[in-house]
């Protein structure tokens, strides 16, 4: 009876010793945590569930905890449609106090589950024009919006001596046969996107512009990383020079050069059928900590905030009058006839356009 | 067999471990979901048609990793062999990678030449799973009596005869266990069939996690869920049964053999190519760690380890040392709980007559989608009133409910092939119980834990779907940093990215290679 009972002891105490170790590296968030339940006077910790997309920097961050007495956990929820997906099977009783991150794809899900609790934010006032109606009665805050649009290697263009494709319509032209990649909109966020700004830009004519590209050789990719890095010409060893990626990739290739930032990006941006992406933040509906919420969402519209968001998470802050970096002054264009489909259309139809994609493209 | 008293309960800890980890998640989220119109979902074609796309997909990758596997597991389990260690680690490296690093590499070895679709995912696949090959028939052909072998052959049968009439049979539910094991792993695959598949290699799990996560149609995902684990369950009853026909046979882990002549040859040559073989996709990661548009360059790793940190300031990536330490915490954590539940099921399954159920009870993670697994972790211990969340430990415990059938796997073939006479000649010689048991099963049952909880290490090092969901936002693992990385532009986010894969792969290898280090020792 001797051997594994002691075998059992030294595996549970490494086990604890190991659990120690490990808990260290949170011990001020979960002694945190424990405080607010034991003193609810004593400071409150609000949980934002977000993406994993999601940034900000550390002392803006640090600086809001400081001034409001709320200690700030961030909870990830995998990528965007998983997170909301998370919300949607919790509402009610959440797993955080706070979401950030509900795009314009899938918000009507979200608003139909009732995964919110209203709140207006105490700067909604502040909202660019364009993005000040989209609140849906008071449940949620834009908080900030990017274009997915398609990307130019411009040195490979120049190489080739031909004029970049400057159109959707130019995508199907037999010059540009075999140069287009684009993401599977049934795996990737920007691939949908791509598909809706099509859908959008052709009504019913939609499944012939993608038979069109079909003809021309486009290439399907399975994910963002897939096609910029794997078949973009400019990401690696690519043979494609016309890629679905974001208004904010050339600035971002320069922010993530390597040494010296370069003066130029490469890449540049088509302007033409671009899809507008608006992500919104939102209190959770069964939040035990409303008040704090709130405060939550007052901060992310905030000018603080607002002005962290271009370098961070690569979006353009949805209030009006936030200076922008240079970088995206200079390389990222601001959009103005990007295309949009209304968040319900997609919500009825999302399901029968990814299997009509499907059937005409053979996938 | 006389089992000690202890014994007869120690199917409990596995059994509450995957009541309260699985079942109990699996319940909150199909308590969420399912309503009566749920069956109006099952006469939807499309499920079906994927899943015979999966199976036919699965049962080529699985064949090819056999092909390639069971050499390299005689080779570097049974000889000696000049860093013989080392290899058998690297040939674990593939199982770990995370599948975007794996896709990413494939791609850059093979060009876009040989484009997407049917080839390169069954290659892919059977990359990735050699290693459960290696180690699953691994772990058993080490305890076959090479003596046995070497005498059928001086009464005249030739090499192949000898291995086919006397090794094979040995080894039949071993490979049946490994194969079945393959077949799961590609017929539920995610990432590579969603970086390098076409139409024709979709699976169910791709299916999941479409219509969880983009069309939000949570019925339509419990049904593909549920032909999924039901397809998996299937396998794993049909290796199951395999297993119970299995004649008792070596006792114990038998020293490494000195190959002569022509064999040494071929060993050193299976050996050669196992490396190649791991070594090229990984020899593309490399190159792209130390490679710019203008050339030669440190820039990612010093942006790794020196003071040029990725994203100072940022909450984007989080410290890359920061989450080298997390993942050693949760891999050990995993190993050591996944050897423990395991190997105390793997027990369980030989002392007790419902035994095999149970031991099919224990594989059911494998059936179960990341994402079904991720949510209903999330709604069972991510809220009020039980939130598991901060203490870290709900990421390795998911790792440990996936590598817990692996060690069962790992386990269960060779304890079960273990003599009990020996625990009969103990008894007889006065030993009690426990004291017989483990002189019959103890140096074997070592072996087995070490190799299986060195596998258990191995996966939690390369997980990623589950991590995505339970992790906190600002304690990623490393394959969480590689995919938050992949996920921009800029040259940085790729070469830094590739630095991560490479150091990823040195922590594998160096973990396998330390746990292998005291198993042989046994």
């Amino acid at each position: 009876m001797k051997r594994i009972p002691v075998v059992t002891t030294a595996a549970l105490s490494v086990a604890a010793l190991v659990l120690t170790a490990c808990g260290s590296d949170s011990t001020s968030n979960s002694a945190d945590a424990t405080d607010s339940k034991d003193a609810a006077s004593g400071p409150r910790t609000v949980q934002l569930l977000t993406h994993d997309s999601f940034a900000l920097s550390e002392d803006v961050i640090a600086e809001f905890e400081e001034s409001s007495g709320i200690t700030l956990e961030l909870v990830s929820g995998g990528d965007a449609g998983s997170m909301v997906a998370g919300a949607i099977l919790a509402a009610g009783a959440p797993t955080a106090d706070v979401i950030f991150g509900v795009d314009n794809t899938l918000v009507t899900r979200a608003l139909e589950a009732e995964v919110f609790e209203p709140y207006t934010a105490a700067d909604a006032d502040a909202l660019r024009p364009a993005l000040a109606d989209q609140t849906f009665e008071g449940r949620v805050t834009p908080i900030d919006f990017g274009d997915v649009c398609i990307n130019i290697d411009d040195v490979w263009f120049e190489a080739a001596g031909i004029t970049p494709p400057t159109t959707l319509d130019d995508l199907a032209d037999p010059e540009y046969a075999d140069l287009l990649v684009v993401q599977d909109p049934g795996t990737s966020s920007p691939g949908l996107a791509f598909l809706l700004s099509t859908v959008s830009r052709y009504d019913e004519g939609w499944t012939d512009y993608w038979q069109r590209l079909l003809d021309n050789g486009v290439k399907i990719a399975g994910s963002w990383s897939d096609a910029y890095y794997g078949d973009f010409t400019f990401g690696g060893g690519g043979d494609r020079p016309i890629v679905v990626s974001y208004a904010t990739s050339p600035p971002a290739e320069i922010v993530y050069a390597e040494g010296e930032p370069p003066q130029a990006p490469s890449t540049s941006v088509m302007t033409d059928g671009c899809y507008r992406q608006i992500e919104y933040a939102g209190i959770l509906a069964g939040t035990d900590e409303p008040e704090a919420a709130q405060q939550v969402i007052d901060w992310l519209l905030s000018p603080e905030v607002q002005a962290d968001i271009p370098l961070n998470m690569f979006v353009f802050p949805a209030r009006d009058g936030i200076a922008l970096p240079e970088v995206f002054e200079e390389f990222a264009p601001q959009v103005d006839n990007a295309e949009q489909l209304p968040s319900d259309f997609i919500a009825q139809n999302v399901n029968d356009l990814l299997a009509e994609w499907g059937s005409v493209m053979g996938r | 067999m006389t089992a000690p008293g202890w014994l007869r309960w120690a199917w409990l800890a596995p059994a509450i471990f995957i009541v309260a980890f699985l079942l109990v998640p699996l319940a909150s989220l199909l308590a969420r979901v399912v309503t009566p119109e749920t069956l109006d979902y099952v006469a939807d074609p499309l499920p079906w048609r994927v899943a015979g796309l999966a199976t036919a997909q699965a049962l080529t990758s699985t064949a090819l990793a056999l092909v390639v596997g069971l050499p390299m597991a005689n080779a570097l389990t049974r000889y000696r062999l000049l860093g013989r260690r080392w290899v058998l680690a690297l040939a674990t490296v593939p199982f770990v990678l995370p599948t975007v690093v794996v896709a990413l590499a494939f791609r850059a070895l093979l060009g876009s030449s040989l484009g997407t679709g049917f080839v390169i995912v069954v290659l892919a696949h059977a990359y990735l799973n050699m290693a459960v090959v290696i180690r699953i028939v691994g772990a058993r052909w080490s305890t076959i009596d090479p003596r046995i072998e070497t005498a059928a052959r001086t009464l005249g049968a030739n090499r192949w005869v000898a291995f086919r009439t006397v090794t094979l049979p040995s080894l039949g539910p071993a490979i049946a266990s490994a194969a079945a094991i393959v077949f799961v792993f590609s017929f539920t695959s995610l990432g590579i069939v969603l970086l390098l598949g076409d139409s024709s290699t979709r699976t169910l799990e791709a299916l999941v996690l479409r219509q969880t996560s983009i069309l939000l149609d949570f019925q339509g995902a419990a049904v593909s869920a549920a032909i999924q684990a039901v397809v998996v369950g299937s396998v794993l009853l049909w290796a199951a049964k395999q297993g119970a026909s299995v004649a008792s046979g070596g006792t114990r882990t038998f020293r490494l053999v000195q190959a002569r002549g022509a064999a040494r040859m071929a060993v050193a040559a299976v050996a050669m190519v196992a490396v190649l073989i791991v070594l090229a996709p990984v020899a593309s990661l490399v190159w792209a760690s130390v490679h710019s548009s203008s050339g030669w360059t440190a820039a990612w790793w010093s942006a790794l380890f020196g003071s040029t940190t990725i994203d100072a300031g940022s909450t984007r990536i989080g410290s890359p040392l920061a989450a080298m330490g997390r993942s050693i915490t949760f891999a050990l954590i995993t190993g050591l709980v996944a050897a423990v539940v395991g190997g105390l099921a793997a027990m369980s399954v030989l002392a007790h007559r419902l035994g095999r159920a149970f031991a099919l009870a224990t594989a059911l993670p494998l059936g179960i989608s990341a994402a079904t697994l991720g949510l209903g972790t999330l709604l069972a211990y991510g809220r009020a009133p039980l939130d598991l969340r901060a203490t870290g430990l709900l990421v390795p415990i998911a790792h440990a409910l996936i590598a817990v059938p692996l060690v069962v796997a790992v386990a269960t073939p060779t304890l079960r092939a273990t003599d009990s006479r020996l625990v009969t000649v103990a008894a007889t010689l006065g030993a009690r119980p426990s004291r017989a048991w483990w002189t019959g099963y103890g140096p074997t049952l070592r072996t087995v834990m070490i190799a299986a909880g060195g596998l258990a290490c191995a996966v939690s090092l390369g997980e990623f779907g589950a991590a995505s969901f339970l992790a906190r936002a600002d304690g990623p693992t490393v394959p969480l940093v590689i995919a938050r990385l992949l996920g921009r532009p800029g040259e940085a986010s790729f070469g830094v990215a590739a630095a991560m894969a490479v150091v990823l792969v040195i922590m594998t290898t160096t973990l396998v290679a330390a746990v292998d280090r005291g198993g042989r020792r046994a």
